[in-house]
């Protein structure tokens, strides 16, 4: 047995049964991640694998025989250019409209005394738990041919509510989307905003600053954090909206693509390639994400 | 820089009056220390100035023009806190300038004027380094630069000392005294530390609970308290009974010939221990608890009808211990009436 591995059996041996506390913080650690391990290995890990097997596999079938034919038609194919596309530009832009209408949702509670604040905030918060189906029925109940805003639109300007309806196009997606979003983006920044300097901020106000300019100059740099933590949270969650875009269609995004492959033909390779794409687009945005939420990386 | 008027102010929050009736005047060029315990209203007179609360009753006065619902960025006030608030995202040559900049003083004036600042608070070395970088006390010099340098109506200081170390603290005082004197800055200066009031300030307001005690210059406010609070509050005091009788103040163990307006009847009396002379005289006080505080000894002593006396040991610590008595002599012009029955 050579020297490295009787070290690590020792170590193991430690760890399983401690004696000193640096080896009784190492169990503790394992027991704590143990669950995640079992889990990530179980629902991430081995599904992974089999995906990478799958988007090569020659049988749409079974996974056999090896063939390219998805990964070239994904590299070639306009239609999944013009998926990604839709995906990323609707990702970005519902993400940055939710996180600006988080920030000043935000500021809002942290820098006023509101009437009924908690029901604000709940009203605020509630969407976070709302499925995407039943958001895509709100935004149906709203935009729709039946819609409330539709009809009243309707009412005023004579025109027919079918001409009007918007629930099932980018518009209406739009709404779904950042009704969605949200909370999610208020979430971290009123987080944010709970560590601003206050003090900065007042005398910024006395050295002459109107609220806009300390804002500017003052808050905005403070919660920038806040701002890239958000915007990371929301794009990620807006590139896995599903159940929305299922209902109200109006753009062809990723996650309707893998359903349609798979609905329509079982083109299981070509479902898998999107999924590993997509997997490896996300894996990508968090690290990078990971780096910009410490505060010391954005000061510099 | 102008005259500060308060005006029969009056703030509530809810059912909570934080300050009531309070009219207060800060002179051109004055510095005007506002003391009591927390919660006295110190903090909300000062943002009242601001202009961060607005007064549930009352006016404020900048130099007789009424500022009342004025806004804070158009107040021109320079603010110091006690936690500096610099901006963290900004050289410290930017923050001096940040206010300059505000009011539209062209790039090469506000750096010329953060420049001559810095120079003038001796930090000017630290003018790209980055406020976290630096010492409390480089913040706080700071934050005052940068404060000044809008040419502040009046400059607000809220317990800027605070969270200092007792040393620094002592240099600090004495230069930022020094510099508000050149400069003939008007400012009020809120702090719970009286000995700092005492050395800064050109006059004292004392508040407890929301109204103005008494306002004066420290030698006013300690030598002749207006009542229980401001005498037990500013330095330490022994607040005896007293008999007054033509003149003569009688506190029943000894009589003395204190100068005093109020003829006759019963009063409360305030003696300093400074005072207090151990060692001659004819009052026998018996030693009952003392504390060595290295420069002198303070003593709490018991007088023979039972109360009690507070007492410096000046130079007499060692041959003093507990149950010791000493004879003492009080200076009859130390005694000040606060409060007659």
């Amino acid at each position: 047995m050579s020297t490295t591995t009787w070290f690590e059996l020792s170590a193991a041996r430690d760890t399983l049964t401690p004696e000193t506390e640096r080896d009784r913080r190492r169990r503790r650690i394992l027991v704590l991640c143990a669950p995640f391990l079992v889990l990530a290995a179980v629902a991430a890990f081995v599904p992974l694998a089999t995906m990478i097997r799958m988007s090569v596999s020659a049988d749409r079938f079974a996974n056999v025989g090896f063939s390219v034919s998805a990964w070239r038609t994904l590299a070639t194919d306009p239609l999944y250019r013009r998926v990604a596309v839709n995906t990323l530009w609707f990702a970005a832009a519902t993400s940055a409209v939710s996180v600006t209408l988080g920030v000043a949702v935000s500021h809002a509670f942290a820098k006023y005394s509101l009437p009924f604040e908690r029901v604000l905030v709940s009203v605020v918060s509630f969407p976070i738990a709302l499925p995407g189906i039943v958001v895509a029925f709100m935004v149906v109940a709203l935009l729709g041919r039946q819609g409330l805003v539709t009809n009243a639109v309707a009412f005023f300007s004579g025109q027919g509510p079918i001409d009007l309806a918007t629930a099932t196009t980018v518009t209406g997606l739009f709404v779904g989307y950042v009704y969605s979003l949200l909370p999610r983006a208020t979430m971290v920044l009123r987080g944010t905003y709970a560590e601003v300097n206050t003090d900065a901020e007042q005398a910024a106000r006395a050295l002459g600053a109107d609220p806009l300019r300390t804002f500017y100059y003052v808050t905005l740099p403070e919660i920038r954090p806040g701002i890239v933590a958000a915007s990371l949270l929301t794009f990620r969650t807006a590139l896995a909206i599903f159940g929305t875009v299922l209902v109200l269609q109006g753009l062809n995004v990723a996650t309707l693509q893998i359903s349609q492959v798979l609905s329509v033909g079982y083109e299981s390779q070509i479902a898998a390639s999107i999924g590993l794409v997509y997997f490896a687009f996300i894996l990508a945005v968090t690290f990078v994400g990971l780096r910009y939420t410490e505060a010391d990386v954005i000061r510099r | 820089m102008v005259t500060v008027e308060l005006d029969d102010i009056r703030k509530t929050y809810g059912d909570e009056t934080a300050v009531e009736a309070l009219d207060l005047t800060v002179a051109d060029g004055e510095i005007l220390g506002v003391v009591g315990p927390s919660g006295c209203g110190k903090t909300t007179t000062l943002r009242t100035i601001a202009g961060f609360e607005t007064p549930t009753a009352g006016r404020v006065r900048f130099a007789d023009e009424d500022v009342t619902h004025v806004s804070p960025e158009r107040r021109n006030v320079g603010l110091v806190f006690q936690s500096y608030a610099l901006f963290d995202n900004m050289s410290v040559l930017a923050n001096v300038a940040f206010g300059p900049k505000m009011q539209g003083v062209e790039k090469a004036e506000r750096r010329d004027r953060a420049v001559e600042l810095l120079e003038l608070l001796d930090i000017a070395e630290l003018a790209d380094r980055a406020p976290e970088t630096l010492s409390g006390g480089q913040q706080q010099r700071v934050g005052l630069a940068r404060a000044l340098a809008i040419e502040p109506n009046i400059l607000l200081l809220d317990e800027p000392m605070t969270g200092l170390d007792a040393k620094l603290k002592d240099r600090l005082r004495r230069e930022i005294g020094s510099l508000l004197d050149e400069l003939g800055v008007t400012a009020l200066y809120v702090t719970h530390d009286q000995e700092e009031a005492m050395a800064m300030c050109d006059r004292i307001a004392v508040l407890n609970d929301g109204r103005l005690e008494q306002v004066g210059t420290p030698r006013e406010i300690y030598e002749s308290p207006a009542n229980e609070f401001v005498a037990g509050f500013v330095g330490s005091a022994n607040l005896l009974d007293a008999q007054l009788d033509d003149g003569t103040v009688d506190l029943g163990f000894t009589r003395l010939h204190a100068v005093t307006d109020d003829t006759s009847g019963d009063a409360t009396v305030v003696v300093r221990p400074d005072d207090i002379a151990v060692g001659s005289g004819s009052i026998p006080v018996t030693i009952r608890e003392y504390q060595y505080l290295g420069e002198t000894t303070s003593a709490v002593g018991e007088l023979p009808d039972g109360q009690q006396l507070r007492l410096r040991l000046n130079g007499t610590a060692e041959e003093t211990t507990v149950g010791t008595t000493v004879s003492v002599a009080i200076d009859p012009d130390g005694v000040a009436v606060v409060d007659t029955a």
